[in-house]
Order: structure tokens, then sequence, then C-alpha cells
């Protein structure tokens, strides 16, 4: 009897590795074995042209270079380190309660039309990011849509801004509207933290960095919908019913039931965005190649820039491991957060 | 017994697109059985598909792979129509056009993976990194008719004495204007003898003052304000690249002149006009005046045919007349399986017949000397940019300076935008040079 059951158990976990085979083969060959690859070259000098059989071995000094070195390499990692750092500050809470605001009103039992508005929400998540791009690089010309309604909605006060040629930062902006200015404070412009100066690091999103990131909520905001929607109808309508007995108005309903009853998909929804918005490179190449001024270059189109631009691979897989490092732990922190808060 | 032939019938499937895949994009007259090994070195190799010289097969004859930029339709039919005529004349090789987009990635990637196209082109601004990471063959006596390629344009592929690879063709620099602009205010057209002065007082007048008309549209590029670096008299650094040479007198004449056409009001950047490029801008008539290359030529006829327009050679500066040169040659890889039919195709392209038949076009100049007097007489519209080619600079650096450039186009942007100073710009780029010319190895 015994015997046949470990013969059972045997046979079902062979069968279960073999049904895993092939994506597990798939996987190694294309994510485990790349990633493996990338860090190896991260400890050499290879250009990306030679064969890799003539590499030499640099050991740290790739990541000393770009963490420490004081050079351009520096300046270039931290400079993109910034503008990608604003680029999720300013995408994942915008995109997470938008689309949570979306997804709970697509819910409601009473509306209309519910399948239209998912789909017209859900539409720009499957169009080719691309397409787009190109798209909003039209809009987003001088004399192009959005100046014109924006004009339009403030009478013609609005002036046209050129959109993607724009490097100020938003925060320069705001603190040059109340008179401080580069010299008001000279300290901060010669202070450097990674080669970057403090004023800098203080400038906020430029304007062209903003647009991408407008573009880029639009486009994901209809995944996290979705994911959304799924984890409200999971909410069971008879703790509704009790709140609405209880006499709890519609924001307290909002607040105190449907929020923390999608927590652990909130989690889900911000990780997926921070992991998105660092890694952030389709529109930059299409849109701006790095931007006016560097002030859209990501960490991760400065990887492509390190690689294929300049022929420094090395350079380039130090610095997309760095960016896992830095993604990998921001991750936990949040993880860490979540968890906290729910103790 | 029918699972089990069901389970058969998967597995033979799940076989045959195993083989499938393996068997790669060989042609369908190779033999299944290389493709074993072939399948080896082709996992080995990034996804290079059909661009994998396959060796010759037993007919004797050799498949060779051209790869170039995919450009516009015109250019992209005209190669397809030289290099069919040069299959029918050549029975012995059988060569296939490959004209990828994102051309430097895949050039790169196929050169990393060990199986990289018989012949492709090489850019001037790419070839010294190719050349010192060990990826061309050097040509030298392998290519006819040497002394027949101008000088300027053949030192631009040539290492330590060696000449790499001929040039295929070349586009230099011209001031482009627009002849209607120009009688409407008044003024008298370009020549080469025009100054500095000359440019912004026609710019200052060619200025609407609703701002609608821009005398010149300017973009914050090294490969624009190289030229006017080169008339001030000021250079990038020195005769050996040991030294960094752009923080001078001369260049902050020139960075200052440039940036003065924006600062005053008389040039504008294209997406200040709501224009990509340039070209665009002056198609649209929002600017009188535009510096770029033989490309917009097609360009202007195809967008904006309405547009009168001519051609003269940039303004002289205070040094001297330069403008710079944009050329592109036919290379061979180092260590490639075809050499000696590669470069018998290389030098049938750049011969004179071959180069003949792609100049005729007009998108290019011929660089040999003896093809000159032609293509003059075919295309005289064209005459200052191919009186540039005495003086041109090429569009050339050493190896790994691309970061010293972005690091100046930044700065140039910046200054352009009021929020750096010339001064500053020309102490960055002198710093950020500096660190990389000293990583020279």
């Amino acid at each position: 009897m015994a015997t046949g059951i470990k013969q059972q158990d045997r046979q079902d976990a062979v069968a279960g590795w073999l049904f895993m085979a092939p994506s597990l083969v798939i996987f190694a060959i294309f994510v485990i074995i790349p990633i493996i690859f990338a860090v190896v070259v991260s400890f050499t000098d290879w250009n990306g042209i030679s064969p890799l059989q003539s590499v030499g071995w640099v050991g740290l000094a790739n990541y000393q270079d770009v963490l420490l070195g004081g050079g351009i390499k520096q300046f270039d990692f931290f400079n993109a380190l910034k503008n990608t750092t604003y680029f999720a500050l300013g995408v994942v809470p915008a995109q997470t309660a938008l689309s949570l605001l979306l997804a709970v009103v697509i819910n409601q039992q009473r509306l209309r039309f519910k399948q239209f508005y998912r789909v017209s929400y859900y539409f720009p998540s499957i169009t080719s990011s691309i397409a787009i791009s190109l798209l909003f690089m039209l809009l987003y010309q001088k004399n192009g849509v959005i100046n014109q309604a924006l004009s339009a909605l403030t009478f013609g006060l609005w002036p046209p801004v050129v959109w993607l040629n724009d490097a100020r930062g938003l925060i320069h902006i705001m603190l040059g509207a109340i008179g401080i200015t580069v010299d008001t404070f000279p300290m901060l412009d010669a202070t450097k933290l990674g080669g970057v100066s403090l004023w800098s690091w203080l400038s906020g999103p430029s304007v062209a960095l903003l647009a991408i990131m407008i573009l880029n909520t639009w486009t994901t905001i209809g995944t996290m919908m979705l994911i959304y929607v799924a984890a409200l109808q999971d909410v069971p309508i008879s703790v509704y019913e009790a709140a609405q007995i209880d006499g709890a108005s519609a924001w307290q309903t909002f607040r105190k039931i449907t929020l923390p009853m999608v927590r652990p998909t909130t989690f889900f929804v911000v990780t997926l965005g921070l992991i998105g918005t660092f890694q952030v490179f389709d529109q930059i190449y299409v849109i701006s190649s790095g931007g006016p001024a560097k002030t859209t270059m990501t960490v991760a189109y400065l990887v492509y820039r390190a690689g294929f631009g300049n022929s420094q691979m090395g350079i380039g897989a130090a610095i997309a491991i760095i960016l896992f490092f830095i993604i990998f732990a921001l991750t936990l922190i949040q993880r860490r957060i979540t968890q906290g808060s729910e103790a | 017994m029918r699972n089990t032939r069901y389970f058969l019938l998967v597995v033979v499937i799940l076989l045959g697109l195993v083989l499938a895949a393996c068997g790669g994009a060989a042609p369908a007259a190779a033999p299944a059985a290389p493709a074993a090994p072939d399948a080896a070195t082709e996992a080995a190799a990034p996804a290079t598909g059909g661009e994998s010289a396959a060796p010759a097969d037993s007919a004797g004859k050799t498949e060779l792979v051209l790869m170039g930029w995919s450009s516009s339709p015109a250019e992209n039919e005209r190669l397809q129509k030289i290099v069919d005529g040069y299959n029918t004349a050549n029975p012995a090789a059988h060569v296939t056009l490959s004209q990828v987009p994102d051309y430097d990635t895949k050039l790169q990637v196929s050169l990393a993976g060990g199986s990289p196209p018989d012949v492709f082109y090489v850019d001037s601004f790419k070839f010294l990194d190719l050349a010192a990471a060990n990826a061309l063959d050097a040509g030298g006596d392998k290519i006819d008719s040497k002394d027949d390629f101008y000088p300027n344009l053949a030192a631009a592929f040539t290492k330590d004495g060696v000449m790499y690879c001929p040039p295929k063709d070349f586009s230099t620099l011209g001031l482009v204007y627009n002849t209607a602009l120009f009688d409407a205010a008044g003024i008298d057209y370009p020549t080469a003898a025009w100054t500095w002065d000359d440019l912004a007082a026609a710019a200052a007048k060619l200025t609407a003052a609703d701002k609608s008309v821009y005398g010149m549209s300017v973009t914050p590029d090294m490969a624009r304000w190289l030229a006017f670096l080169y008339q001030a008299g000021g250079s990038v650094y020195n005769a050996d690249a040991t030294q960094m040479t752009i923080n001078s007198p001369e260049a902050k004449k020139a960075l200052d002149f440039y940036v003065g056409l924006v600062k005053d009001g008389f040039a504008a950047q294209p997406a200040d006009l709501s224009a990509g490029w340039p070209g665009e801008a002056f198609g649209q008539q929002k600017a009188a005046m535009v510096v770029e290359g033989n490309w917009i030529m097609p360009y202007l006829k195809d967008q904006f045919p309405d547009v009168k327009f001519a051609v003269a050679e940039l303004p002289k500066g205070p040094a001297d007349a330069a403008t710079m040169s944009f050329t592109v040659c036919y290379a061979a890889p180092a260590g490639g399986k075809n050499l000696e039919e590669s470069w018998k195709l290389i030098n049938y392209l750049t011969g004179t017949e071959g180069m003949k038949a792609w100049t005729d076009l007009g998108l290019a100049m011929p660089t040999r000397k003896s093809l000159e007097a032609g293509w003059a007489a075919q295309y005289p519209e064209q005459a200052a940019f191919q009186a540039g080619a005495a003086y041109a600079y090429p569009w050339q650096f050493v190896a790994g300076f691309k970061e010293v450039l972005d690091a100046i186009n930044s700065g140039i942007q910046q200054a352009f935008a009021g929020s750096m100073s010339t001064d500053q710009v020309l102490k960055d780029a002198d710093t950020v040079g500096a660190e990389i010319l000293a990583k020279q190895k």
C-alpha cells in the first residue's frame, strides 16, 4: 500500500517537472542566462563590438566609475537616477489613484455601457507604445492640440509651451515664481552629490519629462484599472449593504471600506508601477533620446546609450545591475511598509 | 490506444518545430544535415537570422550579405538594382541586400556575435570605434585606384597609414536659402565670400516682426556647430588627441556667435517652429536659411515642391572657410569568411561604374575625383555642396568620444535656453573631454 502511494507521488512529481520543463527551459535561456551574462559582462571592459573572447576583466572598476568616479559617467548615472526617481514619484501615485478611481466608477452596479468604458480605458495599454509615443510627439508640438486646448481653456492666457524641448525643472519654475533662483543659495549649486549639484537634485522633473510622465500614466491606467476592478469585485456586497444601513456616506464607504479591502491589490499595483517606471525606455527612445539637456535621460535609456552608443557594454551592464538592486530594494521597503501597517 | 497516438502526434509536431527553429533562416536549398552544427553556432550568436554568411553550397556560388541602413525608398530601390546588376554579371557570387532600421545596434550585435555581414556600411563617425575594436578588415592594397578618392575623404577611413575601406559617397553642409524670401526682403543671395557678419545681418533682416518667419533655424548639435568652430580657427583637441583645445577664445567666439543668433531672436530651434528638424522648418517657410547637407534636396523636392531655394557655400569665418563632410564607406569584417568575394563587391560598388550608378540618383556626391565633373554637370544646383569638398572636415572623432559630444550638445542646448553661459559650456566640455582622452589607450 505505502509503496503504491510513493510511486504515485513520484510519477506525479516527474509529470509535474516534465510539464514545467518547456517554460523552465525558455525562462532559463531568455531570462536567467542573460542575467548571469550581464553580471559577468559588468565586471569586464567589453565594448560590445569585438567577440567576447578578447575581453578584459576589470573587476569592480565599472561600478567604481559609475558610482564614485567623479567624472562624466558618475554624473550621467546620478542625473539619470534623479530623472527616473522624479518620474516614478510622479507617475506611481497618479497611476494608482486614478486607476482606483476609474475602477470604482466602472464597478458601479447601475452604470450602463460598462463594457464600452472598460474597453476604452484599457485600450491605451494594449496599443503599441511606439505608436502612442509618435502620436503624442505631434500632440505636444508648439502649435499642437495640447497647447491649443490649454489656450482655449484659459481663454488665451496660456503661453504655448514647447513641451518636448523645455529642460526647465518644475520645482525650479515654482521656486522661480516666488523669487528663488540658483543664485539665492550659492551653496546649493556648489555642493555636489554624485556629481550632480544639490540645486540640480531639487529641479524636479523637467517639462519634457512631465510630458512623458503624463503619456506614461495615460498608457498604464488601463491595466491597473482592470486589476482593481477584479479586486473590487471580490469585496462582498454584504459589507457595502451593512455600511449603507449604518448610514455611511459615499466618501466614508470609500475610505473606510473599499480602500482597506483592496490594500493587497494596492501593494501589487504600486510594486508594478515602481518596477515599470524605473525601467521606462520606449517612450524616451522614440520621443526624446535623453531629451533636452539630458533631462529625460532615464537609467534604462542610459544603459542603452552606454552599451550601443558609446560602445561600453561593461558600463551599461554595471548600470543595469545597479538598477536591479535599486528596484529590488524599493520593492522590499514597500512590502515592509505595507505589511507593517497591516499588523 | 488513442491517447498514445495523440501523444505521438504531439511529440512529432514539437520535434518538427524544434528542428525548423534550429535550422534557422538558411535558404531552403541548404541540406538538413548541417542544421545541427548550424544550430549550435546560431544559438551562440544573438538572433542574426539571414545575416549570417552561409558557406558556399555545392554549386560553388558564394553567398554574400550586404548590410546597410534603410533610407528613402528611392535609394533602397537604386541599391537593389545595382546589386541585381552585380549578381547577373558575377554568377560566382550571389549578394543579398539587407537594409535595416536601427543599423548601429544591428551591426554591433552581429559583430559581437561573430557572424557579421560580408560587406556593410561604416559611417566615418563610427569608423575609429570599429577600427579600434579590430572589427574591420584593413583593405589597404585590396582597394582599387586609391588615388582617385578625395584625399580628405580617404584620410577619414585611414588609420595608422592604412586605408581600411573606400568611401562610397559623401555629403557636405551648405547654406540652404529661400530665394523668394530673399527677393521679398531685397537682400542679395549668399555667396562663398559671405562672412559671419553678412549672415547675421541677413538673418536679422529676414526675421519678420511678428516672428512668423525667422532668418535661420539652428539646432544645438555639434554636427552643425563644429563647422563654425573650425571657421573661427578653433579645434576640439590637438593633433594627436592627447589634449582638449576646445576651451579657447576662438571657440568662445564661435559659440557666442551661434548662440547669439538665437539669443538675438534671428534664429529659432526647430521645436520652437513646430518642426522636427531645420529642413522641415525651411520647407514650411518659417526659416529663410538653414545649414544642412545634400539630404535636404530630395526631402524638399518630395515634401515641399513649391519652395524655391538654392544652396550656397557656408560663410567664411574669422579664420577660414570650413564645412563638415559626412561620408560612409563599404567595409569587410576582420576575419570574414568570404573576404576575396567581399572585396570584389566593394571594389565594384566604389569603382567608377558602380559609384556612378549610385550617385546618379543625386542624393549624395561621388568620392572619386574622376566622377566630379560628370556629377557637377548633372546637378549644377548642388555645386555649392560639391565645392565644400575641398575644405570640409570629416565628421569623426577618436574612439570613445561620443560621451564628450553628448555633454557638449547638452551644454549648447542649455546655452540656447539661457541657463548656462558659453564660458561654462566650454569649460565643462574641456573637463569631460580631458577625462575621456586620458583613458585613450
